[in-house]
């Protein structure tokens, strides 16, 4: 099946092997609801097929029987002479209805029927086994109703079901056709719609399969209708972006734990080869081994920097997650930064509503804008003023924080936000370029948005975060 | 000090142990679990440091059966670097935690703050270092009977201070006591914030009751 529709897949158009469409779940259950539709047209047809018989038969046997007592009374009142003369008149006239009048002994005195002499009441019976007429086509149904008289005699009065049998045949006439259109129609759509789903369900499918063979670039096309499908391919479709995202990010990541981890290592190293020198003094040896120490530190540190990302864009925290008081959080940040600042030879200035709370970690949130102040505190000529912003806004809250530094290059300020990502003039900074990487992580669990802005001149995050739930 | 270790890996007990017991500390260690348990329950230490990861019990479990067994001794847990979330679950169970790899002298400052943390504390109303009092009801500080000036924030630095009085205390500490800050910000923001606090309390009397620990953190005590 895997190679069958492999072979289809290299055409732009496709057909579809029967085989497949009849296995199709769309199909079975077409072919399920035609059958069902067409055993309920049979039990439909089959019960009016019946009540329209059984009313014709009635109809006949009440005309049946009323001439039988219409003859009976001729007979009761003027005798066996005058019945003979009216059956026979009638039988000469020929209308519907046919009679047989017979003596005692059998002998048919008038009529056309055949004369029954062994039952009385109601019978029935093919025309040509009482005739001896074997020719079957021409052989009717007769329904007779005989009836003994006063001395002896037999009268019979009966009529062929000719009428029926025509109404017989004419509803199987509609009744088989109109069947076999509904089972033609269910099936041929039923096969019609999944030959619909399964093309939709290929060209998922061979996306799928392209992705798996490695094209990771591959998206499952959308018609634009705006159906089930196109909302699931489109679905899919974001979902595919999500993980090569992630790909990406983690392959760019391990390449730059790699890069980045080498400088630290390379240095420690050499402080512990420093150390092995036998000539090496106490004091210069307490300075090596000092060295070495930070070295280490730095390697701990961007690690516990890294997984705390992780932890964080794991998202295990929302859990946690509470009404915190955002004004506070800024408050206390500021208040922490503000001496920190100003021996810095720069300005802290603070413009915070009060009372505006988000849904989150106060921990992290603390993080967040610790994080930003550093950044703005470190990467930014002396005299530069930083501002810490807080509004409430109708869809949740507003904080900023802004300075009047050099700024960041518009070109540059998407890929600050990656893991290492330092700006080039920031290199001979201290620092991991995990910072920001740390900002977004937080920012994105708290469903937040960040925007890296020119404050003209420097640089203007602002963080938008969504209204609580 | 009376210190009960537990903890599987083999270097760092060592590396703890070793290091108390330079402090002049007895320091019992178990290995694992169980061991820790039955030593916990029977001896009377001043303090317990336990490991979060250990092979079979694990730590949380440790104590919380250690709790039932109606043993008090405070707990100092060590988590592995980046535990986020087992400082909320450590703090609910023990008393304070403190992340791998860590320095030895924030350990020591732990652990003494933890031994000397009075079982119930009695609510005082005035903490007094040498001639530094604070009220804690009017929120009001003097020093030699003149009144000083303090930001909310100073206040409840100079608290910690004072209430850990004699103790080291680390700079992570004071981070996580007065800024409710449970993470490592490059800025030295602590530095400069005991830097004015030592100008409020200390500038202009005869005696320095704010000291600065190198490699360790800073001390408030009255002068010996």
């Amino acid at each position: 099946m895997r190679s069958s529709w492999k072979r289809c897949a290299a055409r732009d158009t496709c057909f579809v092997p029967l085989p497949r469409l009849v296995r199709t779940a769309s199909f079975r259950l077409a072919a399920l609801y035609a059958i069902g539709f067409a055993a309920c047209v049979l039990l439909l047809g089959a019960a009016a097929f019946w009540s329209t018989r059984s009313a014709l038969e009635k109809q006949l046997t009440r005309r049946i029987e009323a001439e039988m007592m219409l003859l009976e009374q001729e007979f009761r009142a003027s005798g066996i002479d005058r019945l003979i003369a009216t059956v026979q008149q009638r039988t000469r006239v020929r209308g519907n209805l046919d009679y047989f009048v017979a003596d005692p002994a059998g002998k048919r005195l008038a009529g056309d029927l055949p004369v029954i002499s062994d039952r009385l009441g109601w019978v029935a019976y093919d025309s040509g086994e009482a005739t001896g007429e074997k020719q079957s086509g021409e052989s009717e149904r007769i329904l007779v109703l005989v009836k003994q008289l006063d001395g002896g005699f037999r009268l019979g009065v009966g009529e062929d079901l000719e009428q029926v049998g025509e109404m017989e045949d004419t509803f199987l006439g509609i009744l088989v056709p109109a069947l076999g259109i509904v089972l033609v129609l269910g099936i041929g759509g039923g096969l019609l719609l999944s030959a619909a789903f399964l093309r939709r369900v290929d060209m998922i499918t061979r996306t799928a399969d392209a992705i798996i063979d490695g094209d990771l670039s591959r998206r499952i096309e959308r018609t634009g209708s705006g159906d089930d499908f196109d909302h699931l391919s489109a679905t899919l479709n974001v979902m595919l972006d999500r993980i090569v995202g992630l790909m990406e990010n983690l392959r760019q990541v391990s390449n730059d734990i790699a890069h980045d981890l080498r400088t630290p290592l390379s240095r420690l190293r050499q402080d512990l080869e420093e150390a092995q020198k036998r000539e090496l003094t106490a004091p210069e040896l307490k300075r090596v081994i000092e060295g070495a120490v930070a070295e280490a530190d730095v390697l701990l540190e961007t690690f516990s920097a890294l997984l705390r990302i992780a932890q964080i864009e794991a998202g295990i925290r929302r859990s946690a997650f509470r009404a915190v008081d955002l004004s506070d959080v800024l408050r206390t940040v500021a208040e922490a930064y503000l001496p920190a600042v100003e021996e810095s030879g720069r300005a802290l200035r603070t413009e915070i509503a009060d009372g505006v709370q988000v849904d989150g970690d106060r921990g992290l949130l603390s993080q967040l804008f610790v994080n930003l102040v550093e950044n703005a505190l470190r990467h930014t000529p002396d005299g530069t003023t930083i501002t810490l912003r807080l509004s409430r806004q109708p869809a949740g809250a507003l904080a900023e924080v802004a300075d009047t530094g050099t700024g960041i290059p518009a070109d540059e300020r998407a890929k600050v936000f990656r893991r290492f990502y330092r700006l080039e003039r920031s290199r001979t900074t201290p620092g991991s370029g995990l910072g920001l990487s740390t900002v977004a992580a937080i920012v994105e669990l708290h469903h937040a948005a960040i925007e890296l802005l020119d404050n003209a001149p420097g640089l203007r995050v602002v963080i938008r975060f969504p209204a609580r739930a | 000090m009376k210190v009960l270790l537990i903890e599987d890996d083999v270097k760092t007990a060592a590396y703890v142990k070793r290091g108390l017991e330079e402090h002049g500390h007895v320091v019992d260690s178990a290995g694992n679990g169980r061991d820790g348990l039955f030593l916990a329950a029977g001896e009377g230490y001043d303090v317990m440091i336990v490991d979060r990861m250990l092979p079979g019990l694990d730590g949380l479990g440790i104590v919380k059966a250690a709790r039932a067994a109606g043993v008090t001794t405070p707990v100092l847990f060590l988590t592995t670097m980046g535990g986020i979330d087992d400082r909320v679950e450590g703090l609910e169970v023990g008393d304070d935690y403190l992340v791998k790899p860590f320095a030895f002298a924030e350990l020591m400052a732990r652990i003494n703050a933890l031994a000397r943390r009075p079982a119930i504390a009695q609510v005082p109303t005035v903490l007094r270092v040498a001639d530094l009092e604070m009220d804690l009801i009017g929120r009001k500080v003097r020093r030699a009977g003149r009144e000083i000036e303090l930001q909310p924030r100073e206040f409840r630095l100079l608290e910690y201070l004072m209430r850990n009085a004699g103790r080291v205390l680390t700079r992570t500490m004071l981070l996580e006591h007065v800024w409710e800050f449970h993470f490592e910000p490059r800025t030295n923001i602590v530095e400069t914030h005991i830097s004015r606090l030592r100008s409020k309390i200390d500038r202009g009397f005869d005696a320095e009751l704010l000291e600065t620990v190198r490699g360790s953190g800073y001390l408030l005590r009255a002068p010996t």
